[in-house]
């Protein structure tokens, strides 16, 4: 889809930009060329106008956000002060991080159609069923938007800006708000847009992995300014420069620029295990017992005292249509003290259910629940409140008053626990916000409502903690200190359960991991356990991290579950170069 | 010992409020024209203020009450319905009573009441059988502003939302709010709770949607829907598929053939409340 006169998809000159009535520029003196047919990542941290950038596109700077506006963006060859948001919106397609909201109508259908039959456009059936057909949710077009997955929302979100055939798409931070496994689909349909249309791909993102796969070229923004635009390979070797700006780089470059810092960085577990292979650091590690001696048998091997109990447990929900769907059937799990149990399982395994049954705000069909020895049903979720915190997987869904410090103090205060000023200043310190506590919750940043929500959840002081999703939509950083933060906590909380997806978490806190699987407990094993046993990653559609899969495709058994593991065990028994086992069998695995 | 609950819980309101908004039941009135839909609503809510005749009245709230059980009313909605008409019912009689009324007093207050349930139960019958969809290309066709049928179908959109998150919120209060010491004489403090609640969920609610919708604004204005305001086209593409059947005409001549009937039955047993 090159242009005939050669001109770029997107070329800014000296563009500076000033939301109206703030006191900096969000974007200072930008010039960027994005060419044709390019599949291009923009990343860098929080507030560097990544998402400023990119509205400019599509002329919603400064067309729709008037602030002061020099320099100049052509989409394709055309200024977009000359045309409205409207006639820019056939150029230029918008996917919003919260696309939820980007959806305004009932049905599917109608979604997509929405663009075109507002522009009037005789051939609107065509380009609907075109789009609906390029995504792949042609089977969905008389669904209500309300009854899909997050994964499906996202692609009718594509479908309705491609029912307008733009040569390029924006989409913002596609992984915040799905599951990896979903935001792999997303990543593939962008892909196939990509090389079928030649449609030039814009990605914010936060996710180095998803980077190394699927972009061609980075942008990496500080400051309101790109600091470069490099080809992807070349951008990701500049590891330390990410590393500031709040973007790790993947786990594969980080373990090949351990070993060799000036050599060419691998993009996929593939190629680094190959680049492992090649220095002969392949099977000699394989028979090398792990750090800290023989791991035994997977399996929790506590027998400490229960938390919890749930036995024969059956759950389910009403439809719409008035069917009866199960989620749990009969479930047997007993949550012991000290444990850190990461819930696992794919979407609709159960494990939100699970954890409101331990809240007691449900009460179970079938079978029991006991929390310390007490059957949920013989008591209010109220009272089990006391001993029982379950933080939501949206943090603005626990912003109960209009300021954090109220919402920490609601429990305590409310209860009337003796010391609950102090008590709420000590959490505060502890979450870090004593400074932000006087502000509104839903107005901080991602990582600070997260631990905001972790402040309100120590103020209860409970027992069990339970956590859905804690790490979901956060920035790597922000990721890593909440991780931090939860593993601080075991002091004080006898048991906590958290529901992810987020397997660098599962590597880097867990110490028991449950896997839900078709309403039951399909393994209750550890971390190594759950990464070395592939067939059930695969069964519940978990993807472990890079450096697990590094680690079996050179035929490490226990497997890594850290880069640092990983590097230390390839040194401890390191080996003289040329002395290559042939296992080539195990580089499937990655 | 407390249970899971497939009807008069909160899962079950939320449930039948959704079946209710998006038509999901099907029925008589579901499958015709949407325009006609409301027309016949029309009537039904015209008419009855058109006679004072107790006989007619009844005989239009028989034909209504039909159409109710034609058109697959929810049991939440016509339960609510059901405990309104008694309530009032009651409420008439007890009013006749106490104010010293006699036959003519009562009389005056059913014919009131009568018109009143009759209107209601053809508001259920025609509303119940509208999906989001339908109900704003009709208000569109009817030449309602833009505004009012994109802000119906939007709000239909975000009803499932708000029910969720309104839930979530409650659901936060009563695992972090201060317990109470007791229910309470007849459980008032009970229902001091729950009201006050309601009115503090509202806070986080609004903010939360406040938020959201700032995407939506942007969205709508990349989508055209601005364009569309200004340029005839895409109301005209949007209404295209609506098209009045024989079948559509068919129902609209047989109501009026029962009306008709209604007020002939009228004519012959008349019965008057306060006005002869």
């Amino acid at each position: 889809m090159s242009g005939p006169d050669g001109t770029p998809a997107i070329e800014v000159s000296g563009l500076t930009f000033r939301y109206p009535g703030a006191d900096d520029d969000s974007l200072r003196g930008v010039d960027l060329r994005i060419e044709r047919g390019d599949f291009v990542a923009v990343i860098g941290g929080n507030g560097s106008g990544k998402t400023t950038l990119c509205k400019s596109f599509n002329g919603l700077v400064p067309h729709y956000w008037s602030g002061t506006f020099d320099g100049s963006v052509r989409v394709l060859g055309q200024d977009t002060r000359d045309l409205t948001v409207g006639a820019l919106s056939h150029l230029v397609g918008y996917v919003y991080q919260d696309f939820g909201n980007q959806l305004v109508r009932p049905t599917v259908r109608d979604e997509v159609s929405f663009a075109p039959v507002n522009f009037g456009r005789p051939d609107h059936h065509e380009r609907t069923e075109e789009a609906m057909g390029l995504l792949g949710v042609a089977h969905l077009a008389d669904r209500f938007t309300w009854q899909l997955s997050g994964g499906q929302q996202h692609l009718v979100a594509l479908a309705s800006v491609m029912a307008l055939r733009p040569g390029v798409i924006v989409v913002d931070e596609p992984v915040a708000e799905l599951d990896p496994a979903r935001a792999e689909l997303i990543y593939a349909a962008l892909a196939d847009l990509n090389t079928r249309l030649g449609t030039t791909v814009v990605v914010i993102e936060h996710h180095a992995e998803f980077v190394a796969r699927h972009a061609r070229s980075v942008v990496l923004m500080a400051d309101g300014a790109p600091v470069w635009h490099l080809p992807t390979r070349q951008a990701l070797a500049r590891a330390e420069e990410l590393d500031a700006h709040g973007i790790p780089a993947p786990q594969v470059v980080r373990v090949a620029q351990s070993l060799d810092p000036s050599g060419p960085v691998p993009l996929t577990v593939t190629e680094c295990v190959d680049r492992l292979r090649e220095r002969g650091l392949a099977a000699a590690v394989a028979d090398a017992p792990r750090e800290g001696g023989d791991p035994g048998p997977p399996g929790p091997v506590t027998a400490t005292a229960p938390v919890a109990e749930l036995s024969g447990v059956t759950h389910g929900y009403r439809e719409v249509g008035g069917d009866l769907s199960l989620v749990l059937k009969g479930l047997d799990l007993t949550l012991r003290e000290g444990d850190r149990v990461a819930l696992v399982g794919g979407n609709g395994a159960g494990k939100s259910t699970l954890l409101r049954l331990l809240t007691g705000l449900k009460v179970p069909r079938e079978g029991t629940v006991r929390v310390g020895g007490t059957d949920t049903r013989t008591t209010s979720a109220a009272a089990l409140a006391d001993r029982v915190c379950y933080l939501y997987q949206r943090p603005e869904q626990m912003f109960l008053k209009d300021s954090v410090r109220e919402d920490v103090a609601m429990f305590p205060t409310g209860r009337g626990a003796a010391d609950a000023a102090a008590l709420v200043e000590e959490v505060l310190e502890r979450v870090r916000l004593a400074g932000l506590a006087h502000r509104d919750g839903r107005l901080l940043s991602g990582g600070q409502q997260r631990r905001a929500t972790l402040g309100i959840g120590l103020a209860m002081r409970p027992a069990l903690l339970l956590l859905d999703e804690p790490t979901s939509s956060l920035d790597t950083a922000s990721r890593d200190a909440v991780t931090a933060m939860l593993a601080a906590l075991s002091g004080s909380i006898r048991c906590t359960v958290v529901a992810t997806h987020d397997m660098h978490l599962v590597a880097e806190w867990a110490d028991r991991v449950v896997v839900l699987q078709g309403g039951r407990v399909a393994a209750d094993t550890d971390p190594a356990g759950l990464f070395a046993d592939e067939e059930l990653m695969a069964a519940v559609g978990l993807v472990p991290p890079q450096v697990v899969q590094v680690g079996a495709g050179i035929g490490m058994s226990p497997v890594p579950l850290s880069v640092a593991e990983l590097l230390a065990r390839l040194e401890s028994s390191a080996v003289p170069a040329g002395k290559i086992p042939s296992r080539a069998g195990r580089s499937e695995h990655a | 010992m407390r249970k899971e609950r497939d009807r008069l819980s909160v899962e079950w309101v939320k449930l039948e409020l959704l079946r209710t908004a998006y038509a999901t039941r099907g029925g008589l009135l579901s499958r015709r024209d949407p325009r006609v839909v409301i027309g016949w609503y029309l009537i039904f809510a015209v008419v009855p203020w058109l006679t004072h005749n107790i006989t007619v009245l009844a005989g239009l709230f028989v034909i209504c009450a039909a159409f109710v059980v034609l058109s697959r009313v929810g049991p939440l909605v016509l339960g609510l319905f059901i405990i309104g008409f008694v309530l009032e019912s009651v409420y008439v009689l007890i009013a006749a009573w106490m104010f010293g009324g006699d036959l003519g007093t009562v009389l005056a207050l059913v014919e009131l009441t009568l018109k009143l349930a009759t209107v209601s139960l053809a508001s259920m019958a025609a509303f119940v059988s509208l999906d989001p969809e339908k109900l704003s290309d009709a208000l569109l066709s009817l030449h309602a502003p833009a505004m009012v049928s994109f802000g119906v179908s939007y709000g239909y959109r975000m009803l499932p939302i708000l029910m969720e998150e309104f839930h979530t919120v409650v659901d936060g209060h009563r695992l972090r709010a201060a317990p109470l010491p007791s229910k309470g004489l007849l459980g008032w403090r009970v229902v001091v709770r729950t009201a006050t609640t309601v009115v503090a969920a509202f806070y986080p609610l609004m903010l939360n949607t406040a938020k959201r919708t700032r995407t939506t604004v942007e969205a709508l204005e990349t989508r055209g829907f601005t364009y569309a305001a200004e340029h005839p086209d895409g109301r005209r593409i949007r209404l295209a598929h609506l098209r009045a059947t024989r079948e559509d005409a068919l129902l609209i001549a047989v109501s009026l053939l029962l009306i008709a009937a209604a007020f002939a039955a009228g004519h012959s047993y008349p019965l008057y409340g306060a006005v002869q």
